[in-house]
């Protein structure tokens, strides 16, 4: 397994490379620049800037230079907050994002997964298809509908939560049920698809022919082997859960990275914009890795290659 | 062109031989339910935004002395800040929404059709070149990818199609490629080949036409993603332009003004919802109904 988690890693390497490459030449051929503003700046000043930031320099010089720092660990100076660095920004603003994202996943999986099982189990009944209609909800109603429609309803018209903001635990509950219902649905609808299959398997016949109760089925023998397809959606679930969402990090105000993802592009944030980039990709990579990981330890049947 | 040939017919399944996959599949649409209703929802819904705003009041008339006033039987939707009919408004945004969805499906179907198609054929080192591409491609943040598209060509609502598509082609790319490799060794394409046709017609003529299948089920579902994605784009102001509108501006324009005009983001939100809804049972039934795996229960 060493050996597995160990190539995976090095064959990484050249994937985050062409990554932080693309974009970086990509968001460097975008019209416009850091200091393009509504008050244009003075000839001068801006020459200063560029000077300051090393963007009079040719671009395989600053691609050389932005290379080298970010293997010493350093995102870069941020253009639009100047006194920033990306390093600083992230670590403000990235935990905000995970916690929000955690507390969402938490109530996507209480949701998810007892509704995709009960739809499983009773499949082709009501049970089912009220189970499924409330999944396909969450897939359909966008965040930017389910949100705002939650704040009218709970917060404007009941007044039982602030419509936005983000100081007590009163204002998570609001944002993490918009963000979570969304997994919620995804994951019921996965469960219900593995457990589908893994129920008509001659092995869960055994089980019940030898006498085990309907729950023990379900639990010891089933569950395992039927969570497989949510295991594997979870990986690039986290990766994008944790790293924030822009409409409900907009919706509601919150102070997490997930604004920066878009709002760095809008402001030629150039640094900014990579350090996003190169924080999720590096997100998104290691979750799909330690799903594989997971993934082998759950279905015997599978081997580290 | 007039060769003869061992062409595959996908588009009209032989119903007094009763057998093949497709009347198969298709008498199991027809028994369910939900996907049928979806479907024809969907037909009902698209004939509405298509012909509707012909019938309908104006979408882009003002009448500032009206301002927004909620919905009445001379406005069926109510009207917004600058007393345009809602229900006109929507009709017409759901005009762009839609075509939006099929024109970038259309986009990110034949990107991803012919790239998985041809990765899969020729196989080796050109696949495994091929497939990393999509490997990074999927590791970039998505909307970022779509902003710096959007940004960097301007506001152009055919780039918009071209854009989304250009990013919800990998998954349909993959499954291709998967559904190609498994069936490359079967005999027919041997024939093909000792016929003496060349790849390019192989790809096209034999291979694509018998993974219509999986491709067509997962057409159903890359509408309403896109759809989603349009709307995104529109909430984020990089969509649809004035004095133009669609689904996704509508719900933006709302959702700012809900605090006193709640018919403003319910309206367009529950169409939108019903499109995406239709959409999604017609492509979980299209799955069931060509899964040949399924039993026949």
């Amino acid at each position: 397994m060493i050996r597995f988690v160990a190539v995976r890693l090095l064959q990484t390497i050249p994937v985050i490379w062409v990554i932080v490459t693309a974009t970086f030449f990509m968001v460097r051929f975008v019209p416009g620049g850091p200091f393009t503003a509504e008050r244009a700046v003075s000839p001068e000043i801006l020459r200063n800037l560029q000077a300051h930031y090393g963007l009079d320099r040719p671009l395989w010089r600053q691609y050389l230079t932005y290379c080298d720092s970010i293997l010493h660990g350093n995102l870069g100076p941020s253009f639009k907050y100047p006194t920033r660095t990306v390093n600083e920004i992230i670590a403000e603003k990235l935990p905000e994002s995970i916690q929000l994202g955690l507390i969402s996943l938490g109530v996507a999986l209480v949701i998810g997964l007892p509704l995709g099982v009960l739809a499983a189990v009773k499949r082709n009944t009501w049970v089912d298809y009220l189970c499924s209609s409330f999944a396909l909800v969450g897939v359909c109603v966008p965040t930017f509908v389910m949100g705002p429609l939650l704040i009218l309803v709970l917060a404007i018209h009941f007044g039982w939560f602030n419509a936005s903001g983000w100081y007590g635990p009163m204002d998570r509950v609001l944002p993490s049920l918009t963000l979570g219902l969304v997994y919620a649905a995804y994951i019921a609808r996965l469960t219900r698809g593995g457990m589908l299959e893994v129920l008509s398997q001659d092995y869960i016949r055994t089980a019940r022919a030898k006498g085990a109760s309907e729950g023990r089925v379900i639990l010891k023998h089933s569950l395992r082997g039927g969570l497989t397809p949510v295991v594997s959606f979870l990986g690039p679930a986290i990766a994008g859960i944790v790293t924030g969402s822009f409409v409900i990090e907009t919706i509601f105000q919150i102070p997490g990275i997930g604004r920066e993802f878009v709002n760095s592009a809008f402001n030629r944030d150039y640094t900014l914009v990579l350090g996003t980039v190169l924080l999720y990709a590096v997100f998104l990579i290691s979750m799909n890795l330690l799903v594989d990981v997971v993934q082998v330890w759950m279905n015997p049947k599978l081997k580290f290659e | 062109m007039d060769e003869p040939e061992a062409k595959i017919r996908v588009t009209t399944p032989d119903t007094e031989q009763g057998h093949s996959l497709w009347s198969d599949a298709w008498h199991r649409l027809r028994r369910n339910h939900l996907a049928l209703g979806g479907g024809i929802l969907i037909l009902l819904l698209s004939l509405l935004c298509a012909f509707g705003p012909i019938f309908s009041q104006s979408y882009e008339e003002q009448n500032l002395d009206l301002g927004a006033v909620p919905p009445s039987l001379q406005h069926w939707m109510g009207t917004d800040v600058l007393g345009r009919d809602l229900f006109a408004r929507t009709l017409y945004g759901g005009r762009i929404s839609i075509m939006v969805g099929l024109v970038a499906t259309f986009v990110a179907l034949t990107i991803g059709v012919t790239y998985g198609a041809i990765a899969g054929f020729i196989g080796g080192k050109t696949d495994a070149a091929m497939m990393r591409l999509v490997d990074i491609l999927y590791a970039l943040p998505f909307a970022i990818f779509v902003i710096l598209l959007m940004v960097f060509f301007g506001q152009n609502i055919f780039l918009l199609f071209f854009a989304i598509g250009a990013v919800e082609w990998l998954t349909m790319a993959r499954i291709v490629r998967g559904q190609v490799m498994a069936i490359k060794k079967m005999e027919f394409v041997e024939a093909a080949r000792a016929l003496g046709l060349g790849r390019r017609r192989i790809i096209f003529r034999h291979l694509i036409p018998n993974v219509l299948g999986p491709v067509i089920v997962y057409t159903t579902l890359t509408i309403p993603a896109v759809m989603l994605l349009e709307a995104f784009l529109s909430f984020l102001g990089l969509g649809v332009q004035a004095p133009m509108s669609s689904w996704g501006v509508l719900i933006k324009d709302g959702s700012e003004k809900m605090e006193e005009f709640w018919w403003l983001l319910v309206f367009p939100g529950a169409l939108f919802s019903l499109t995406l809804f239709s959409l999604n049972f017609l492509g979980d039934g299209l799955r069931d109904a060509l899964d040949v795996r399924a039993s026949k229960d």
